[in-house]
């Protein structure tokens, strides 16, 4: 059976359509992502399925019940982690975990979870003194108390620095050895890519693309992108002929787009060696899911990348 | 599948421990503890120090003490319950956590009923620690005869301002706020109900407004319990049916205010 099933949903504001005839499915056992930008629908339709919004038009269910419903029963089995969500701040973590779990019939202890989410330092510390990253593991240990079958993370990761990021990630694939099924919405492409068995990309509340991240919008047929610095006193034209869907060059930086890498390769490393000249920068690579995914989403033309983009990688 | 009795146990079991986990945050949090529970007795070792030996000539030459431990009492019972809860639910729901709470698999009441369980301990010690120091430090008690009439004005006045308290979060919008619009509402009727000083003699009109509010109710209702000059069982029917009134207008507005999804505000 699939964890969630969603067959034309959609959602009205007022006058805005924040969710347009959306239809998907989630295995058990699957990491799902939504990926997309703020606004997109998200949040929207998260929020749905976790039962805090109703649905203006659509079938769904979560682990074979209708979330509007609001059985006690599916609350025992799904955990949220909220994008924003406070908690009681006098308490203490371990106090919170306790008090959290007496509300479930099945329950992990807090000690299990305070190990999982590394917060064994901060046992006795109240809720109001931990920091950022410190309270949101704080939320995935509460999201975890009554043993889901079914784990929900918003954003998990907003506002984490990098090697908070990594350190999540590892927890959260650490569920997915669990046996957990995680239903994940990010605009962080790394983090679809690194976690997610599927990803759906949306954009103005319509899923525009669905499938594994190596293979979202066709991108492992996606040609080849070939980029190096123009050697001086050598112009685009003098370069030796490849078979390349595109040949540009901006300022002195060249990119050839191929689908036939290693060929490509090849003649213009052996050219380089022939006139004994050093091709700066030179590098070889696949589409990432961000080409693809800001292509997808309308922010980008296909090849066209930004100047900052080696730096920041 | 379990049985529903067993399910009404176990949740009466998840409210009850939701008010000592209540209870816990309350006392860690030093201002809001001083501003619920420590600042009626402050003003009631103040004032009845400085007007003790002073008596109030349309009540018989009642001694000012007699009448001001039950108004001071009555602001008490203000301040833990309808203050205390409305101040902290607001902050709680502008937190998101009581939409956090909402997500599990906690029945609502009983987390609202572990709530006010709370803030009813935190008013039945409050009300403990004024009537000791009302006995010991100035000499004003409760007779025995009365105490119907008193047990029955704290109970009935604790729920309706309980209820209300809850319920007028509803009309609060940011938790920054709710000091603000809670004094308004209560600030000016103490003035004009007794709480603080005889308003016997204040203009009849004024007088009428003040009876149509729960706070004359209530501190009228405890005066009444506490006068020696009181015959009877110290019960004062307008009163009660003041604060009954009001109780069902608190019930409404709470439930509402509870009906209310979280997710689309």
């Amino acid at each position: 059976m699939n964890a969630i099933e969603v067959t034309d949903l959609s959602k009205r504001y007022d006058q805005l359509e924040a969710v347009r005839e959306v239809s998907f499915e989630v295995a058990a056992g699957e990491v799902f992502c939504l990926l997309g930008p703020n606004g997109a629908g998200k949040t929207t339709i998260t929020e749905i399925l976790e039962g805090y919004r109703s649905r203006s038009a659509g079938e769904v269910t979560v682990l074979g019940l209708d979330p509007a419903a609001g059985a006690r029963e599916l609350r025992e089995r799904v955990g949220i982690v909220l994008q924003s969500c406070g908690v009681q701040d006098g308490l203490t973590v371990g106090e919170l975990l306790e008090m959290y779990g007496r509300y479930h019939r099945q329950r992990r202890s807090a000690d299990e979870l305070i190990e999982l989410v590394e917060l064994e330092a901060k046992r006795d510390t109240r809720a109001a003194q931990l920091s950022g990253g410190q309270r949101r593991r704080l939320d995935l240990a509460l999201a975890l108390v009554g043993d889901p079958d079914l784990v929900f993370l918003d954003e998990p990761t907003t506002g984490f620095d990098p090697q908070a990021r990594r350190h999540a990630w590892a927890t959260i694939r650490a569920l997915c050895g669990l046996g957990k099924t995680i239903f994940l919405t990010t605009h962080f492409m790394d983090e679809a890519q690194t976690l997610a068995d599927r990803v759906a990309v949306m954009r103005a509340g319509q899923i525009i693309a669905l499938g594994a991240p190596d293979e979202l919008g066709g991108r492992d047929a996606r040609p080849v992108e070939i980029r190096f610095e123009l050697p001086d006193g050598w112009t685009l034209d003098e370069l030796p002929e490849v078979a390349a869907r595109q040949r540009s060059a901006e300022g002195r930086r060249v990119l050839i787009r191929t689908d036939q890498a290693v060929r490509a390769t090849a003649q213009i490393t052996a050219w380089a060696l022939d006139h004994d000249v050093e091709l700066a920068q030179f590098s070889v690579s696949q589409p990432t899911l961000e080409d693809v995914y800001l292509e997808l989403t309308g922010e980008r033309e296909p090849g066209e990348r930004k100047q900052t983009e080696a730096a920041r990688s | 599948m379990t049985t529903a009795p067993a399910t009404l146990r176990r949740d009466l079991g998840l409210a009850s421990w939701q008010a000592l986990y209540e209870q816990r945050a309350f006392w860690r949090n030093r201002a809001r503890a001083f501003f619920a529970f420590l600042m009626p007795i402050m003003f009631l070792v103040i004032f009845a120090s400085i007007f003790g030996k002073q008596t109030i000539a349309t009540r018989h030459g009642l001694p000012y003490n007699d009448f001001f431990v039950p108004g001071i009492l009555a602001y008490g019972i203000i301040a833990t319950t309808f203050f205390n809860i409305a101040v902290s639910t607001a902050i709680l729901r502008d937190q998101g956590v009581l939409k956090r709470m909402q997500g599990t698999p906690l029945p609502r009441w009983s987390y609202v009923a572990g709530r006010i369980a709370s803030s009813a301990i935190t008013t039945l010690m409050m009300t403990a620690l004024v009537l000791v120091i009302a006995r010991l430090g100035y000499g004003v008690h409760v007779r025995g005869a009365t105490l119907a009439g008193f047990i029955v004005a704290l109970v009935l006045g604790s729920a309706c301002f309980t209820t209300l308290g809850i319920g007028i979060v509803r009309f609060i919008d940011n938790a920054d706020a709710a000091p603000a619009v809670l004094n308004v509402a209560i600030l000016p009727l103490t003035f004009i109900s007794g709480v603080w000083f005889s308003t016997d003699n204040q203009p009849a009109w004024l007088r009428h407004v003040a009876e149509v509010f729960p706070v004359h109710a209530l501190a009228d209702g405890l005066q009444y319990a506490f006068n020696p000059h009181t015959t009877g069982a110290g019960i004062n029917g307008g009163d009660v049916l003041t604060l009954a009134i009001w109780l069902f207008v608190g019930v409404v507005l709470m439930i509402r205010f509870l009906r209310q999804p979280l997710g689309e505000r």
